[in-house]
């Protein structure tokens, strides 16, 4: 965000989650919202990771055990769905892969700058062993 | 269950403890958080008889310490209504943190301080240590003279902090049992004026506005700290003083009762004068009323506001002063006295030929009797007369011992 | 009163939307935001939430930003229990004087510290607040370290952990003294209800949270928070360690209501040695050394009796 001076922000350094009002948060989704220029939201920290989860829908069985154990509130559930990855808010701590119950995983670490694609073309198989 | 009013007598006999907490109640404050402390209890148990009998509608919070009672204060304000609490010295000692931080958040919490020295050596008597404590903290201070005062005082402040060009909390200052424990007539407001003068409380980025969360309190390094810090000055420099003058205008149309960011008492065409703060005022007035008889020129001029500090209003009323005492009662921890320097402050860079001596007085409650008064003036005049000050700028007075001067 | 939030599964649980957000700047792996989101996504009825100063406190609102879509206040390191307790006490005034903007809410009031603000500085503040029976809860984020600033030891540091105020070294263990017992201060201020959770938990956890949010009056929460940074693991192993806490019974799941009826909430299947949760812990590398490792056994002897005396408090019912 732009630097301000001292006469250009609300006193008492304030600041507001939302554009305006709103009515029920608990029931609005966050892609719903008018979050305002100061929410977390807004910002990335993308630049973080070093390394990136990447999904495989293909073996994914929405037990959301990413969902909640995220703690960046990366992991998108829609209709108790996992559809995918908030990469803007996601730091690539790797606790998703961890939790993840399936064999092969559905979610797997990749170095932050992989193609997708190919990973996701190259995903490993059943392991056996398990 | 609806509250009572009370019916009060035009006149009542209060201490200023009790207008006070009276005030207090009268302004119908929604929390306060408090812990008692003297000489500032009498307002904490003042305010329970009034909840006990019914007086009070709002929530009365009894915490465990005075920090906590700030800390109180700071959520209940944040949340979005009137805010209040009342301590003294050491209690205020351990506010202190969460003072600065309800004036950085903005909350317009008034918090009566009884003023009274801190320790070491502990000591539960007046002296305006307490004060100075805190003339820092970006809050507005107001200092009472008198049990009326407090009374007043309390209500003025709640209309300047509320305000939403300037929400700023206010402290009301009085000395320690010579105003806090001593009963003088106090001329009441009914509960309804007072109300009516004071208005209900107009929320602002309050956390129980569901429909606009708000967050307070965070954090800001060198990036923003500074610009936020230069918008709580300025506003204290550029807003309050005109929004104390309009309450005290207000209040004088309600009242009759004149109040002045500077007190002048026989300043008319005086020659030398002292400037105080607390029941000093009214004590060196008496001897001024008494010295003037005498056909002396001399004056007092009391400081009602020391936050922000009426650096104009000093210099227009002592800039032909001829010579002029600074007393401040607070052991000044190897400086001036604040009200030297700030007096100083007031007058530098101006063609004012002002001779000023600083004198700590009073420490841990100890008289200031009326012929201290009578020496200063003399000694005042005799500056006068050599055309420079002849003792050291800083001196002691009313203390046992060899005589101590420095500066 | 409001309804409690229907949540059967982790299914259902997915459809709650967050009301803390991401970008904040907690350490990646930090147990912390899983800890707070799966309390406040415990409700759907408004929050009001405070911080002491701590992790959470300066990870989440560094100005221009804010990580909470619900109201929040932080004031110091102390007195986050306070600052709460103020703003439930303006709401109950203003809902006596009937000037509550939105009259028809039921708000929860929420106070999140650290086991520094909890255990150490804050521990008056917190004892005034459920002394005085606030309608609140007042979440412990127990990561048992000053992990803010940067690893110093707080009373709730276990025995034998090295911090950068009670290092190891070569003639010292670490940490002297044992962590302090605060679910038990807690609880003897008979408070309707105090509980200790872990995210790994999360069933549990949303379930003492829920009925602490249906509880009129004061509840204490104390959750364990693995913490990447100072307990010195990788962050993907966040979620390990918090299993190795609670299976290892170093960190046992339980209520207390009114001060007096404990109840023992999760009894792992398979209970894993205390060296196996020592031992998965960069701070505790040390007393792997063969001078050490007597201390291994007091650990393990510590948290059996622990774990007897909880069961036998259980068993009394009293």
């Amino acid at each position: 965000m732009e630097y301000k001076g001292w006469d250009e922000f609300e006193i008492g350094a304030m600041l507001r989650s939302f554009d305006g009002a709103i009515d029920d948060i608990a029931g609005t989704a966050q892609a719903d919202r008018k979050y305002s220029e100061n929410n977390s939201y807004k910002a990335s920290v993308a630049d973080w990771r070093v390394l990136k989860p990447v999904f495989n829908k293909d073996y994914c069985i929405d037990c959301q055990f990413c969902w909640i154990f995220c703690p960046d509130v990366s992991i998108i559930a829609r209709d108790k769905k996992m559809i995918g990855i908030d990469m803007d808010h996601c730091k690539g701590c790797g606790i998703c892969v961890e939790v993840c119950p399936t064999n092969p995983k559905s979610l797997l670490m990749f170095l932050d700058h992989a193609d997708s694609e190919a990973e996701l073309a190259a995903w490993p198989e059943k392991d056996e062993e398990e | 269950m609806a509250f009572d009013k009370m019916e009060l007598r035009d006149i009542e006999v209060w201490d200023g403890n009790h207008a006070a907490a009276q005030a207090l109640r009268q302004c119908q404050v929604d929390v306060i958080c408090a812990y008692p402390i003297t000489p500032s209890t009498p307002i904490v148990e003042g305010y329970a008889q009034f909840k006990a009998d019914n007086y009070i509608e709002g929530e009365y919070v009894l915490v465990e310490s005075e920090h906590a009672a700030m800390s109180g204060c700071i959520g209940a304000s944040a949340a979005g209504g009137r805010v209040a609490t009342a301590t003294s010295s050491q209690g205020l000692a351990l506010m202190v943190e969460t003072l600065y931080q309800a004036a950085g958040m903005r909350l317009p919490i008034i918090l009566n301080i009884v003023n009274r020295a801190l320790a070491a050596p502990l000591n539960v008597n007046g002296d305006h240590s307490d004060m100075y404590l805190c003339r820092d903290s970006g809050w507005i201070q107001f200092d009472a003279f008198s049990p009326q005062e407090a009374y007043d005082l309390n209500m003025i402040a709640f209309r300047v902090s509320e305000d939403h060009d300037v929400r700023i909390p206010s402290i009301i200052n009085q000395d320690g049992f010579l105003t806090s424990h001593t009963a003088q007539g106090v001329h009441t407001i009914t509960d309804d004026v007072v109300y009516n003068f004071v208005g209900t409380f107009k929320p602002m980025n309050d956390m129980l506005d569901f429909e606009h969360p708000v967050t307070h309190g965070v954090q800001t390094e060198e990036d923003w700290h500074f610009e936020h810090k230069a918008r709580q000055h300025n506003d204290m420099m550029t807003v309050v003083p005109d929004k104390i003058e309009n309450a005290f205008s207000d209040f004088e149309k309600l009242t009759g009762r004149k109040y002045n960011k500077v007190e002048c008492y026989d300043m008319d065409g005086a020659d030398i004068a002292i400037v105080c703060m607390g029941t000093s005022v009214e004590t060196v007035r008496e001897v001024v009323s008494e010295m003037r008889k005498d056909g002396l020129k001399v004056g007092v001029v009391g400081l009602r506001v020391v936050r922000p500090f009426p650096f104009a209003e000093i210099g227009d009323t002592l800039k032909d002063i001829k010579a002029v005492a600074a007393l401040d009662r607070s052991a000044p921890g190897g400086a001036a006295g604040m009200l030297f320097n700030e007096i100083s402050g007031s007058l530098f860079n101006t063609d004012s030929k002002m001779l000023l001596s600083g004198f700590i007085y009073g420490l841990g409650g100890r008289d200031l009797t009326k012929a201290n008064i009578r020496d200063l003036y003399k000694e005042l005049q005799a500056n006068v007369d050599a055309g420079k000050v002849l003792t050291k700028q800083q001196q002691f007075i009313g203390v046992r011992g060899p005589k101590l001067a420095y500066l | 009163m409001s309804e409690i939030k229907k949540i059967k599964n982790l299914k259902d649980f997915s459809t709650s939307a967050d009301r803390f957000e991401g970008a904040n700047v907690l350490c990646p792996g930090c147990a912390h935001s899983i800890i707070v989101r799966e309390i406040l996504n415990a409700t759907n009825d408004d929050l009001v939430l405070s911080a002491s100063t701590g992790c959470l406190e300066v990870c989440t609102a560094v100005y221009p930003y804010t990580s909470w879509d619900a109201s929040w206040i932080h004031i110091g390191f102390e007195n986050c229990s306070t600052s709460i307790a103020g703003a439930e006490s303006m709401y109950n005034a203003l809902k006596t004087k009937g000037r509550l903007k939105q009259p028809d809410r039921n708000p929860k009031f929420i106070a999140f510290g650290g086991d520094g603000a909890s255990y150490d500085i804050g521990l008056q503040w917190i004892s005034g607040c459920m002394e005085r029976n606030h309608n609140m809860m007042y979440v412990v984020l127990d990561n048992e370290v000053y992990a803010n600033t940067g690893g110093q030891r707080s009373s709730s540091t276990p025995l034998g952990g090295s911090n950068t105020t009670t290092p190891a070294g070569t003639i010292s263990y670490g940490e002297k003294q044992n962590k302090k017992d605060l679910m038990g201060i807690m609880a003897a201020h008979n408070i309707p209800y105090a509980a200790q959770v872990s995210p790994n938990k999360w069933k549990d956890l949303v379930k003492k949270v829920q009925k602490g949010f249906a509880t009129e009056g004061a509840v204490f929460i104390n959750a364990v928070s693995a913490c990447t940074t100072e307990w010195k693991f990788e962050p993907k192993d966040t979620m390990l360690l918090s299993d190795l806490s609670t299976d290892s019974l170093v960190f046992p799941l339980y209520e207390v209501i009114d001060g007096r009826e404990l109840n023992i909430t999760y009894r792992p299947k398979n209970v894993v040695p205390v060296e196996e949760y020592l031992a998965a812990q960069g701070r505790f590398k040390h007393l792997f050394r063969d001078e050490y490792k007597h201390l291994i056994k007091e650990w393990q002897t510590r948290v059996d009796e622990n774990w007897d005396y909880l069961n036998r408090r259980e068993a009394a019912r009293v």
